[in-house]
Order: C-alpha cells, then structure tokens, then sequence
C-alpha cells in the first residue's frame, strides 16, 4: 500500500499527457468529422470521392502507422514536429475519419421528410442542418461515439512508440526500475476509472437526448 | 380575380419516366381544389414541383403573382433560390407522413420556422401558435414530443406548424392516407374548418366525400394528364371522361 501511494504522483504526472491527448484529440476531431461528414453527404461528387479516400486511407491503416509517419516521414518533406504536436496531428485526423463515418451514417438515417418539411418551411441548408438534422443526428450517434471516445482512452497508449511520457510509459519504467508489476495494476486502474467515468457521462447524454423518444 | 396558383405546361421526368405531361393548374383565391386519380398518375409529384420540392423540367409556375419558374427557349429557368424559397414557402405543406420534428415539442414545432426563417418576434409567435393549436384542439399538448401523440393529432400538428407560417395557399398530400379509419374525421374537419374559412388549398386526397363535400373543384389526373377536372357536380354526378368513370366505378363501389 505505501508502495502505491509513494507512485500515484508519477502515475498522476503521467496521465496528464495522456489526458492531454485524449482532450486535445476529441475537442478537435469530433468538429472536423462533423465537416467531412458534411462534405461527404454533399452534392458534390469530387468532394464526396477525396473525403471517402481519405477516411478509406485513415481507417484502413494503423493508427501506429500514421503516428510513425507524421514524426518520421513528414520531416523529409519540412514538417517537423515534436512528439506531441505529431501524436495530436495523427491522433485528430486518424479519429475525425472514424467519426466521419459516425456522422454520415447518422446523417443519412435521418429521413428525407425531414429536409423536405424543412425546406417548404423556407428554411436554409445551414438552418436546416443546424436546427433539425444534426440535432436528431447527435441522439443517434452517441452510442457509436461513446464506443469510439473510450477506444481512443486506450489508443492514447500509442504514444509510447513516440517516446512520450503518458501513463503508459511512466508504468513501464516503474516496473523495469523496481521489478514489481503493481504499477500494472494501477495503471489499469486509472484507464477503468477514466472509461467508467466516460460511460456514465454518455449515459446522461443519451438520457438527455432521448427524452423525446419515451 | 387573380389567381394564387398558375401552373402551365408542366412536364417533369424522373429518368426515363414521364410523370407529368403538361399539366395545367389555376387556382383563384379561397378555391379547395381536389386531385384525385389512380396511384403513381403523378399527384404528389404535381404538388411537390409547385413547391419547388421537384423541378420540372418545361413549363411555368405563378404563385400569387410571383414567378417561380418560367419557359425560356432554352429550358426552365427558376426564380434565384432565396427568392425561389420564399415565393416556395408561401406554400405550406402537409404531407402524408406528417414529418414533425421529434426532438422538437408541439410548440416548438410550431414557432421554429416563424422564428427563425421570418424572424419575427418569438412571443408574438408564441402566442399564435397556441391561437393555433387551440384552432386544431390541441393546446393541451404544447409541451408533448410528436411521438406520443397518435396519428390525427401529428397531422392536425402539422396542419397548424403550415399555418404558423402564415402561408397564402396551402398543400394537401394525401393527409389522411397513413391515418386509421377512425383518425381521418378529426383531420378532415380541421381542414374542413380551413375551407370555411377560405384558405386557398389544392388537395390531393383518395377521400372522395371530402371531394365532393368541400371542394369547389375537382382535377382528375391519370398517365401524367388532367384527363377531366369541374365541379364535384359535374366530376362525380356527370362524368364524361371515360377514365374518370372507370376510377370512379372502382373507387366509389
Ligand atoms: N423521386 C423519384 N424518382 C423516380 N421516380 C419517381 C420519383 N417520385 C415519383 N416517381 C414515380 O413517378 C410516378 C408518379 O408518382 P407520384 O407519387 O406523383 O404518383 P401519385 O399520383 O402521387 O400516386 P399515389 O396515389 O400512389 O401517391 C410513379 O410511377 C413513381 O414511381
Ligand atoms: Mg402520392
């Protein structure tokens, strides 16, 4: 017990990276899906092709991958980036593809009467979408959303290959330096915790949203 | 008198489809027109190209003496969207799937489009609206979600969401349609009521008591034509056209 409360500090210190990465990368993939999706539903045939093409790449790859070549291949082309800003960048556009894909979906299970009453209701493209198909849209999706928020709790242990200090590799040094796997255990802890929490918020989130359902 | 709609020579393909082969429609202010006629003779699509819900592809349509669309030598050339959505939404619709919004209630149904496409003052849209659902006997249902409201009651919601737009001219597809047996009479009489009080509408409905009951006029439309249209005296008592009796012996029987 004293040997777990002597490594909470690390510990802590550790999941601030990964907190980091996991905030950043939410806050700023789920507003970039929600524009690919809107591009990929559009009207617009090349739009629709290089967006599909570009989820196809990102979803169809490791996100490994992608970490290793935003730190180690876009250099030669004059992009550098530290360790963090390259795990955001890969993090962001590898989960945006994902919610894309969330998003179109949800945005085509809304049925066209939708759009059509917006419409003879003089309502605008941006109005109707703002005001009547995203919001149906937001109810039907947080389940998926859910699913891929805590995905990418774990996935933030990717960092590791970067040489980044998250929970993960803080854990892994303090079992090699004092050969004891309680860290381990504590680690799992911390990523329980973190998804528990998360689960709980998107169960409100779906209550909330489904009030107009009962 | 002027007319509130007038549609000439309406053609409107779907591929290689021929929905609509020249149609003509006038109607004059405070006119209940009823289309009627046998299933995909081209009804809804008529009505979904007044509102620019389709686009034809010849002919011309004035709506309260604006023009939405017109025939050029070169094809049809539509009015520019915002004006095209404006002109379209003098129109208020009413489809058979009723196609409220259910994340929104009654109320909110009814004041979102007031609000925020005519930008009027909320409480004054407030107070109409409720004006309104007191019309189609449904104020006690203000705060409800469209879903736990059976079928007559989503239409006659959306009958009033129509109104609240305060549109010159209003549109009927098969109201009653998706309703049970026992829900049409609440809707009919609210559109009833309407007509009394000399709503312009165009109807397209397979209820022929409410044709020959409460329209001035009748259109029969089959194979993309108005093969006969008159009164409901001379379409149901008289008729000539050898379609229409046909529809009529199968419908009426
Ligand atoms: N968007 C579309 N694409 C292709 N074909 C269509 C489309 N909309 C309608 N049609 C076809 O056009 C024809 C006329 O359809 P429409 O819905 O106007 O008929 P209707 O008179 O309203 O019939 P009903 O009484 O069954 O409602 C039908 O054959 C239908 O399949
Ligand atoms: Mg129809």
């Amino acid at each position: 017990m004293d040997y777990i409360i002597r490594i909470i500090p690390q510990m802590l210190e550790g999941s601030i990276v990964t907190a980091q990465v996991f905030f950043i990368t939410i806050v700023l993939s789920i507003p970039l899906g929600v524009l690919l999706s809107l591009g990929r539903v559009s009207s617009i045939a090349l739009l629709q092709k290089v967006i599909g093409l570009y989820v196809w790449l990102l979803r169809g790859t490791p996100l490994m991958l992608q970490l290793f070549f935003v730190y180690y291949a876009l250099p030669a082309v004059g992009i550098r980036l530290d360790d963090f800003e390259a795990a955001l960048v890969a993090f962001v556009l590898n989960y945006a593809a994902y919610f894309c894909e969330i998003f179109r979906a949800g945005i085509q299970s809304v049925p066209q009467g939708q759009y059509e009453a917006a419409r003879t209701l003089g309502m605008d493209y941006v109005q109707t979408m703002r005001r009547i198909v995203l919001p149906q849209v937001f109810r039907l999706i947080l389940p998926p959303v859910s699913n891929e928020t805590i995905t990418l709790v774990k996935d933030t242990s990717l960092v590791y290959v970067l040489a980044m200090n998250d929970l993960m590799r803080t854990t892994r040094n303090l079992v090699q330096r004092d050969f004891d796997i309680t860290p381990f255990l504590v680690a799992a802890l911390f990523y329980l915790v973190a998804t528990l929490l998360l689960t709980m918020l998107f169960e409100r989130l779906e209550k909330r949203f489904s009030r107009y359902d009962q | 008198m002027m007319n509130k709609i007038e549609a000439r020579n309406i053609c409107k393909q779907f591929q290689n489809l021929e929905v609509l082969k020249g149609i003509d429609l006038e109607v004059a202010e405070g006119e209940v027109v009823a289309v009627i006629g046998p299933s995909g003779g081209g009804k809804s699509t008529l009505l979904r190209c007044l509102n620019k819900l389709e686009t034809i592809d010849r002919g011309s349509i004035v709506i309260d003496g604006e023009t939405l669309v017109k025939d050029t030598s070169s094809g049809v050339e539509y009015a520019p969207e915002k004006d095209s959505r404006r002109i379209a939404c003098k129109m208020g619709m009413v489809f058979q799937q009723f196609n409220l919004f259910p994340h929104m209630t009654v109320l909110e149904n009814l004041i979102e489009a007031p609000v925020q496409v005519q930008k009027r003052n909320k409480e004054e849209v407030i107070r109409e609206a409720e004006a309104l659902l007191a019309k189609v006997g449904l104020l006690d249902k203000r705060d409800v979600y469209p879903r736990k409201l059976s079928g007559g009651q989503q239409q006659r919601v959306a009958i009033a969401r129509a109104l609240a737009m305060k549109p010159s001219i209003m549109l009927f597809d098969e109201p009653t349609s998706s309703l049970d047996p026992e829900l049409t009479g609440e809707v009919l009489k609210t559109m009833r009521e309407l007509a009394e009080e000399k709503m312009t509408m165009v109807v397209v409905t397979h209820e022929m008591g409410f044709a020959r009951e409460v329209a001035t006029k009748v259109v029969f439309m089959a194979d993309g034509h108005v093969q006969a249209q008159g009164t409901p005296q001379e379409i149901f008592e008289n008729p000539s056209n050898e379609r229409l009796k046909a529809f009529l012996n199968v419908i009426l029987k």
